[in-house]
């Protein structure tokens, strides 16, 4: 870890105003309840990770978020408006972008297509082209594989494409899901890679679910842990990376 | 065997077929986009099509006095049938498909039949008023009507055409054209716009695309909106070709129209194609048997009459469905990773 980006978290950005804010959020699938009265915000200008193990709602607590799925009681904030329940494709427009669990990418579709349609609610086609190319150079591999099908891509590849994609709409904040789920470590490290650049050059704040605790902390200003649709901790990243509990339960210390 | 007598006659059997076989490739092209989208198999589209060719029927019926070109006359009534058979396609998935959306697939299945029976009435029912109780449109004049080119003379709908060396007629020469437009129309539409690729996006995966900002229900609409205007042109063109529908014509070419789209791998545009002129020339081929059976001399195959044409769309799909239940060109599930 550099100096710099120790820096850069420890001040974090203590002063800027939330962006998203979650408040009393309950979810359910049909019976089962996923989330259990959340509260969580995150700033604008910031990586927030969001860790806990398997079935702990951390994907739920992202479908509520983007609209894929309607809190049951509470509230979602967002950009100080509430959302809470509006569909997915109107909040793309205001500038939120999901990358769902699993890249979801269009297997029939062409590296290009997928990123086209990722641009669906972009109308102005020079910017459409603008930031294909864009995309291009944050992940020269697509650019080498544009014309091929999606489904036919490595996990990396796609998971890059997914990203890409989801920046197709210059989105002020990026919610994405498992990116790390199934990588090489090489492929691991360069998205985690372009997810803090994004962060520090564009100013895209980000809320990052991974299941790879010490890679999201490693990036992230704030951390929230979840346990069965509870937040257990909440704390600057760098303080939950040296929290014995933590240490234990998710980065696989003995 | 007489190879010179038999050549030109195969050749123009397989012609044949293949007008036959553009017919059940724009029907088929209505029922794999819809099952592209919804998984669902859209039995009212062979209503859908039956709708396409009445309406192509009134707009002759109305046009037939009228002095204008042949070619103009089609034009129009392909315009009109495109516009009733999609909106009626698009107010079906509305009123009976939409309120299903999250039903189990059998229960859209069994609506889209009964769907089917219902417009057949309806269909019954507005002849009924109109004081025609012979359930049967005949081909008015103005589609028998003479087409004449620029400067040249006029030929009429049903005369061969010597000069391609082919035993077609002119309107099937009318309905290869028609067909290949529509063709290349649609493969404009859904490969190189952006409506075509948030269809195809939507076919693929519903919440992901609803992620990107496409309304999957709109979509959903444009798609019944285009499969339901191929179904109006292929109703006008077997309208035109076999010169009367009734209200459950759509029966027959509806069936082997969709047996073409399993052929082909249902939910394949290029499959859908495929499919239907394979029938088509497979059932022509079936239906001249007896004519084989006699040029070969073997008399078993002399014994085969047109009446088990049908019989081989049916044996096709019983093969497809045991040995290759994709298709010919459809994609075995991709796997989600």
């Amino acid at each position: 870890m550099t100096g710099g980006q120790m820096t850069a978290r420890e001040t974090g950005t203590g002063g800027a105003a939330p962006l998203l804010e979650l408040r009393g959020v309950h979810s359910y699938y049909g019976q089962i309840h996923a989330l259990k009265g959340l509260d969580m915000t995150v700033k604008e200008g910031e990586i927030v990770a969001l860790i806990g193990g398997n079935g702990a709602g951390k994907t739920t607590t992202l479908r509520t978020v983007s609209g894929m799925m309607k809190a049951r009681a509470g509230q979602v904030l967002y950009a100080g408006q509430d959302v809470t329940g509006v569909p997915a494709h109107s909040l793309l427009g205001r500038g939120m972008s999901h990358v769902p669990e699993g890249r979801r990418i269009f297997p029939q579709l062409s590296v290009r297509e997928n990123l086209e349609v990722g641009a669906y609610s972009v109308t102005d086609r020079a910017l459409v082209e603008q930031r294909i190319q864009e995309g291009f150079a944050l992940f020269p591999r697509l650019k080498e594989r544009e014309n091929q099908l999606g489904g036919t891509m490595s996990g990396g590849e796609q998971q890059m494409l997914a990203i890409a994609r989801a920046l197709m709409v210059n989105p002020r904040l990026l919610l994405l899901d498992e990116p790390s789920m199934g990588l090489s470590p090489l492929f691991v490290e360069a998205i985690f890679d372009i997810v803090q650049m994004l962060n520090r050059e564009r100013g895209t704040t980000i809320l990052l679910v991974e299941q790879n605790a010490s890679m999201a902390l490693g990036i992230a200003h704030h951390g929230y842990v979840l346990q069965t649709g509870e937040i257990r901790l909440s704390r600057p990243a760098a303080e939950l990376a040296r929290d014995e509990s933590v240490r234990k339960a998710y980065l696989g210390d003995e | 065997m007489d190879l010179a007598t038999l050549l030109p006659f195969v050749v123009n059997v397989i012609a044949g077929g293949l007008v036959l076989g553009f017919v059940y490739a724009i029907i088929a092209l209505g029922y794999t986009m819809v099952y592209g989208v919804l998984q669902l198999i859209n039995f009212a589209h062979s209503e859908v099509f039956v709708t396409g060719a009445v309406v192509g029927f009134e707009v002759f019926r109305v046009l037939e006095a009228n002095p204008m070109n042949g070619y103009l006359k089609l034009l129009i009534a392909l315009l009109a049938a495109m516009l009733v058979s999609g909106l009626l396609n698009v107010t079906i998935e509305r009123l009976a498909y939409r309120p299903l959306r999250n039903a189990p697939r059998l229960v859209p299945l069994i609506t889209a039949i009964g769907v089917s029976l219902i417009l057949q009435d309806v269909l019954r029912l507005i002849e009924g008023f109109q004081g025609r109780f012979d359930l049967t449109y005949t081909l008015p004049g103005g589609f028998s009507g003479k087409f004449c080119g620029e400067g040249s003379s006029c030929v009429a709908l049903g005369d061969t055409l010597r000069s391609i060396g082919l035993d077609l007629q002119l309107k099937d020469v009318i309905l290869i054209v028609v067909s290949l437009l529509s063709l290349a129309v649609l493969n404009y539409l859904v490969n190189r716009t952006r409506l075509g690729k948030a269809i195809r996006a939507v076919a693929q995966d519903r919440v992901t695309a609803g992620l990107m900002g496409i309304d999957s229900n709109r979509m959903i609409s444009a798609t019944f909106l285009i499969g339901g205007a191929l179904g109006g042109i292929s109703g006008v063109l077997f309208g035109m070709k076999f010169g009367t529908v009734n209200a459950y014509s759509g029966f027959d070419p509806g069936i082997i129209a969709f047996t073409a789209a399993v052929l082909g791998g249902i939910g394949s545009i290029p499959g859908a194609v495929l499919g239907g002129l394979a029938l088509g020339v497979i059932q022509n081929l079936i239906g001249v048997t007896n004519i084989f059976g006699g040029l070969l001399g073997i008399a078993n195959l002399e014994s085969i009459d047109a009446s088990y044409q049908r019989i081989g769309a049916f044996i096709v799909l019983v093969l497809i469905l045991i040995f290759k239940p994709t298709g010919l060109l459809g994609k075995s599930n991709v796997e989600k990773v």
